[in-house]
């Protein structure tokens, strides 16, 4: 009886051990072609000590709900961020410090990312998150229309691009000879910081010398027509897509447009390097995509730096199953079964060894409303592109110093 | 006993109905309210975004808002913003009235027709003015190329000197509807009869207008334009759908900035302080017209 009694003790206690999982809350954005609910889910059936909770939250209310959350300590455990936000978070020590955490782990290794990528969930010296995937900008060009205006190779230069620009421009077929978008918002940022940094500046160094030629050749491209004056207020998307419509015959933008492009272009079309300042000179691109981090207010951190590591594990699907570029130079890409997609890809993955983050600057998005900002008024005349750069250099250095 | 009578029927009642209505205007409109200004005052960041007591700032907010280089842009567009889109809605707002007081047939019916601009949700309109206002493939442009007005696209949203009226326009469409309604409110309740007397008396029809409908609709169109001013100072939804306030903050107005500075910039101490600076600008414009109306009642 007593024996019974013991056993019946030691199985009820196994149980109750059972029945109380940990749970992780996580969130992120919506979309994304499923991945952090698919990934979240995977993980969540294979560890019986675990629950994962997925939240979906809209991309203009992430950064927003995250704020609300943190102050009023109801942060989840885990997230992932645009990487300009990042900083912000990991900067007031609202995210986990995982220093030690990844110097111990078998599974995330620093080295095999991008250094872009990883610059951005550093701060101070510190580790706070892992790149979830990456992505840049680069030029696309129509094959076709440089045939026909027999230009045999891409611009390599700033000064081939308004050289290829004006040979390329044709009014009277309603083609513009460049499209991209200098849009008064972070996409307007993400495209010209990059001509900043190739010219030597950075987001701390805005009214160099060479900042100044790149804005003057921005401003030359649209005072000429040979780019619409839209280009002012289009997102990349729907500039790209008069690319795609035959009716611009170069683009500046990213690797998200491979699948638009490669059904919609009725055309041959080919992606290149962003032209440098000089030839062979400095290169420089933009990098975008999101970045996970564990909320320093976790009571989990063990299980959750356990996802984030699962996480990790699967980088080698986020191609194939989920259209995203793994932030690391280790993973080969599979070939799509579109040669032109593929040889594409292989300039992006070459454009993002230069890629460098915004930031990353706890106030970015104040410093990045002084570029656009600066960009925007020399693009329409209201000042030399010199006058508004200083301004915005003034502006940033005291964003800088406060 | 008595106590509780009094609560049913009487003082007491009329205190519990004054008590109750006071205390949803303070919970509903009053801390909020309060929280705003409270928070132009202090420092806030991200732990400090859900408590009351912060670190005081004095006036440096405000100090820092008016130092921005856009500040002076912004109040300029904003009074534009206002002044243009008021102007705009009333007086087709009450031509389109005159118009439809014709009582010809359908008029009814079709001024019905009209309030589907003003059913319609803000962000919608913005966006279908976003296609019409489009620089290389708008309709607006196409249209004004058939006619031979212009010989090469205006870019409306893109242009510094014209991007504040692609918004208005928009606006104007927008506001339109209500405008005409009530005006037509106000018309209806002129009596027919003044009318006829004054017709027998030989007076024109721009007589009339000037010395019977404007007089007998001043009350009417005070309202309209009050109202107009609110609605217009509270108008967000266009711009996010048509400019997001560029190029260069030449169509950024007060209330996307402040918008711009809480939830973009995270800056949400100096949002609050904009839109504060915008409430004292409304009461101001408030009290004038109270002020206006009132001398109207005594005279």
């Amino acid at each position: 009886m007593k024996k019974l009694l013991l056993a019946l003790g030691v199985s009820v206690m196994a149980m109750a051990a059972q029945a109380d999982p940990v749970k992780l809350v996580i969130w992120g954005l919506d979309g994304d072609n499923g991945l952090i609910p698919k990934l979240a889910k995977e993980f969540d059936d294979k560890n019986d000590d675990i629950t994962v909770e997925f939240r979906a939250v809209a991309f203009d209310d992430l950064v927003n709900e995250t704020l609300k959350a943190v102050a009023t300590g109801n942060a989840p455990d885990m997230i992932s961020l645009d990487n300009p936000d990042f900083a912000m978070f990991s900067s007031h020590g609202a995210m986990l410090d995982i220093t030690d955490r990844v110097a111990k782990s078998q599974v995330i290794k620093p080295d095999s990312y991008y250094k872009g990528p990883w610059n951005s969930v550093m701060w101070d010296g510190k580790v706070y998150g892992v790149p979830k995937a990456t992505n840049t900008i680069a030029l696309f060009y129509n094959k076709d229309l440089f045939k026909k205006a027999g230009i045999a190779n891409p611009p390599a230069t700033w000064g081939e691009l308004l050289d290829d620009a004006r040979k390329l421009n044709d009014p009277a077929n309603k083609v513009y000879g460049l499209t991209w978008s200098a849009r008064a918002n972070e996409e307007g940022t993400f495209q010209f910081l990059p001509w900043i940094q190739m010219s030597g500046g950075s987001f701390q160094k805005v009214n160099g010398e060479g900042a100044v030629k790149a804005l003057d050749l921005w401003k030359t491209i649209i005072d000429e027509k040979l780019a619409s004056q839209d280009v002012l207020s289009q997102g990349q998307w729907d500039s790209t897509g008069t690319f795609n419509a035959g009716n611009a015959a170069m683009a500046i933008s990213g690797p998200w447009e491979l699948n638009r492009m490669a059904t919609d272009a009725k055309f041959d079309w080919g992606v290149t390097l962003l032209p440098t300042e000089t030839a062979g000179g400095a290169r420089s691109s933009a990098m975008g995509d999101f970045d996970w981090g564990i909320f320093a207010t976790t009571k989990h951190p063990d299980e959750a730096f356990r996802m984030l590591e699962y996480f990790v594990s699967q980088s080698d699907r986020l191609f194939p199953e989920f259209s995203n570029i793994p932030a690391r130079s280790d993973i080969a890409l599979p070939s799509t079964g579109d040669a032109r997609k593929d040889e594409a890809l292989k300039v992006f993955q070459e454009q993002l060894k230069y890629a460098q983050p915004r930031g990353p600057h706890p106030q970015w998005a104040k410093i990045s409303k002084a570029i656009y900002d600066a960009m925007q008024q020399a693009l329409t005349g209201q000042t030399t592109a010199q006058q508004a750069l200083d301004q915005a250099q003034a502006t940033i250095d005291g964003i800088l110093k406060g | 006993m008595r106590i509780f009578r009094s609560l049913t029927d009487g003082i007491g009642f009329d205190l519990v109905l004054v008590g109750a209505a006071m205390a949803f205007l303070l919970a509903m409109a009053g801390l909020p309210l309060v929280y705003n200004v409270l928070m132009s005052f202090q420092q806030v960041d991200m732990f400090t975004l859900g408590s009351l007591v912060r670190p005081w700032a004095g006036l440096d907010n405000y100090r820092a808002v008016i130092a921005q280089p856009e500040f002076w842009l912004v109040m300029k567009n904003t009074g534009l913003f206002v002044v243009g889109s008021i102007a705009g809605q009333f007086t087709l707002g009450f031509a389109l009235a005159l118009f439809f007081h014709q009582k010809f047939p359908g008029s009814a019916t079709i001024r019905g027709l009209f309030l589907v601009s003003w059913v319609m949700p803000g962000l919608v309109v913005g966006g279908i003015w976003s296609f019409i206002l489009a620089g290389d493939y708008g309709v607006l442009n196409a249209l004004l190329q058939g006619a031979g007005v212009i010989h090469a696209p205006v870019f409306w949203k893109s242009d510094p000197n014209l991007s504040i009226w692609a918004v208005i326009i928009a606006n104007i469409w927008l506001g339109l509807a209500f405008n005409m309604l009530l005006l037509s409110v106000g018309l209806a309740a002129i009596p027919r009869d003044i009318y006829e007397a004054a017709e027998l008396d030989g007076a024109t029809a721009w007589a009339r207008f000037r010395t019977i409908t404007l007089p007998m609709m001043r009350s009417t169109i005070g309202a309209v334009l009050s109202l107009g001013l609110i609605g217009t100072l509270q108008q967000f939804d266009l711009f996010p759908a048509i400019t997001e306030g560029g190029p260069a903050n030449t169509s950024n107005v007060s209330q996307y900035w402040a918008w711009q500075m809480s939830f973009k910039l995270y800056d949400f101490a100096r949002g609050a302080t904009i839109s504060v600076m915008m409430l004292v600008l409304v009461l101001v414009a408030a009290v004038v017209y109270v002020r206006s109306t009132r001398s109207e009642v005594r005279g």
